[in-house]
C-alpha cells in the first residue's frame, strides 16, 4: 500500500518515549525517498499519456487523470511523513541544547545523522551569540531559585574547576556549597546531585 | 496546516476504510489486490487509508463506507457499558477519526455517538487516574484510545506534581535523557 513505509517511520517516533531520541532510521528514510521517485515517474508517464491523446491536462477527468491524482497524493503524503519525521526530531535536538549544553554525550551524538549534527551546532551557535548579546546565560535558572546558593554532592571526579566566585576541587563524593547557576549545568549532566534539608 | 507536522494526526490518517470507486484509475494496480491489470476498475471496492480516501472523495472519485470501528456492534457495546469497551484494538484514534470521517459518510448519528462515548468514558478515566495506586499499571489501560491515554497520563502527572509540591523536594533534576543510559551501563 502506498505510504505505508513512511508512516512506519512516524510510528517508530510515536512509540519511543517523549523527549528521547532514537537513532536516525536511514534505511527506511531512503526507501521512502525511493518510493517518492517512483511515484514521480509514474505521475509523469500518466501525464504524458494524457498529452499523447491530445486532451487538455487541466480539464480531463479520465482514468489516467485519477491514476495521476493518486500518485500525486501518495507523493505528498510521503513528503509530509518525511518532513514530520525531521521536524519532530529537530524539536528534540533543540531541547537537548537547553538540557545538556553545547556538547552532546557520545551515545546521543551517535544517534544523529549528519545534517542533524550540523543543525545542533548551528542552533547552539545561534543561542550562544544571542546569549552573549544579552550578556545572560539563558539556559540556567530554568526553575526560579529560592536561594542563590545550594548544597551539592559530587557524583563523579570533575577535578579543579573555575566557577564564578570560587575554584573548588570537585572530587567524587565531596560536598560543596555552590552558586546555583554554577551547579545547575553539573546537575543536569548528572555529575552532581542536590542535597536537601 | 497547523497540524502538518503532528505525528498523531498523520498516523490517524493511516486508518483504513472501504471505498467504492466511481471512476477507473490507471497505473495504480497496487491499491486493488484483485486487479489483474495495473488499474483499478470503476465500481470496485478497495480498502484505502483515510488520507487517500478523503482527497479522492473531495474529487468525487470514490464514496466512503463507514469504518468498521463505528459499526452497530460497537455502538451497542458502548451503550451497554462505555467504560469497558476496548476501543484501542478497534481504532486507537477513535474520536479523531470519527470527527474526520463523519462529513464524508453523511451519517449524522456519529457525532452524538462519539460525544456519548467520550463523556461516559472520560468520567471513569479521570476518577481512576486520580485515585489509582501509581506503582501498578491499571488493568483498564489497554482499553483506552491514544487520546484517552494522554488524558490519563496528564491526570496522573498533575497528581504526582501536586504530591511532590506538598512534600517539597529537589527542584533540580538530571536531564531525563541521560537517566536511562547511566543505569544500564553500571
Amino acid at each position: 500500500m502506498y505510504g505505508r513505509r513512511a508512516s512506519q517511520l512516524l510510528k517508530e517516533l510515536s512509540t519511543s518515549e517523549p523527549g528521547q531520541l532514537t537513532s536516525f532510521n536511514t534505511d527506511v528514510f531512503d526507501q521512502v525517498l525511493k518510493e517518492c521517485n517512483a511515484h514521480h515517474l509514474e505521475l509523469q508517464s500518466l501525464m504524458r499519456k494524457i498529452q499523447e491523446e491530445e486532451l487538455d491536462v487541466q480539464t480531463t477527468r479520465n482514468a489516467e487523470h485519477f491514476g495521476a491524482v493518486i500518485h500525486h497524493l501518495s507523493l505528498m503524503r510521503n513528503k509530509r511523513c518525511l518532513m514530520a519525521y525531521m521536524y519532530n526530531r529537530a524539536e528534540i535536538i533543540q531541547s537537548l541544547r537547553w538540557k545538556l549544553g553545547p556538547v552532546l554525550p557520545q551515545e546521543i551524538q551517535e544517534k544523529l545523522n549528519f545534517s542533524e549534527e550540523e543543525y545542533f551546532k548551528n542552533y547552539s551557535a545561534a543561542l550562544e551569540s544571542y546569549a552573549s548579546e544579552l550578556e545572560l546565560d539563558l539556559t540556567v535558572d530554568m526553575v526560579p531559585p529560592k536561594d542563590p546558593y545550594i548544597k551539592v554532592r559530587v557524583l563523579d571526579d570533575i577535578g579543579d574547576v573555575l566557577l564564578s566566585d570560587q575554584s573548588p576541587n570537585l572530587a567524587r563524593h565531596s560536598i560543596h556549597f555552590l552558586k546555583r547557576t554554577d551547579a545547575e549545568q553539573f546537575i543536569s549532566q548528572g555529575l552532581m546531585e542536590e542535597l536537601l534539608g | 496546516m497547523s497540524r502538518y507536522f503532528d505525528i498523531d494526526d498523520i498516523i490517524m490518517e493511516d486508518e483504513h476504510s472501504a471505498v467504492f470507486f466511481k471512476v477507473g484509475a490507471n497505473g495504480v494496480g497496487l491499491l486493488d489486490p484483485s486487479a489483474e491489470t495495473n488499474r483499478v476498475e470503476q465500481g470496485s471496492r478497495v480498502e484505502l487509508p483515510f488520507w487517500l480516501a478523503n482527497e479522492l472523495y473531495l474529487r468525487q472519485a470514490v464514496s466512503v463506507n463507514v469504518p468498521p470501528c463505528f459499526n452497530l456492534k460497537t455502538r451497542r457495546e458502548i451503550q451497554a457499558d462505555a467504560a469497558c469497551v476496548d476501543l484501542r484494538s478497534r481504532c486507537p484514534y477513535f474520536y479523531e477519526l470519527g470527527c474526520k470521517v463523519a462529513p464524508l459518510i453523511g451519517d449524522r448519528t456519529i457525532g452524538s455517538f462519539l460525544l456519548y462515548a467520550f463523556m461516559n468514558r472520560f468520567k471513569d478515566i479521570l476518577s481512576k487516574a486520580h485515585s489509582a495506586a501509581f506503582a501498578v499499571a491499571p488493568r483498564f489501560l489497554p482499553l483506552l484510545t491514544k487520546e484517552e491515554m494522554q488524558l490519563y497520563e496528564a491526570a496522573c502527572s498533575s497528581m504526582t506534581g501536586f504530591k511532590k509540591w506538598r512534600v517539597g523536594g529537589s527542584r533540580f533534576e538530571k536531564a531525563s535523557i541521560l537517566g536511562k543510559k547511566k543505569r544500564s551501563s553500571e
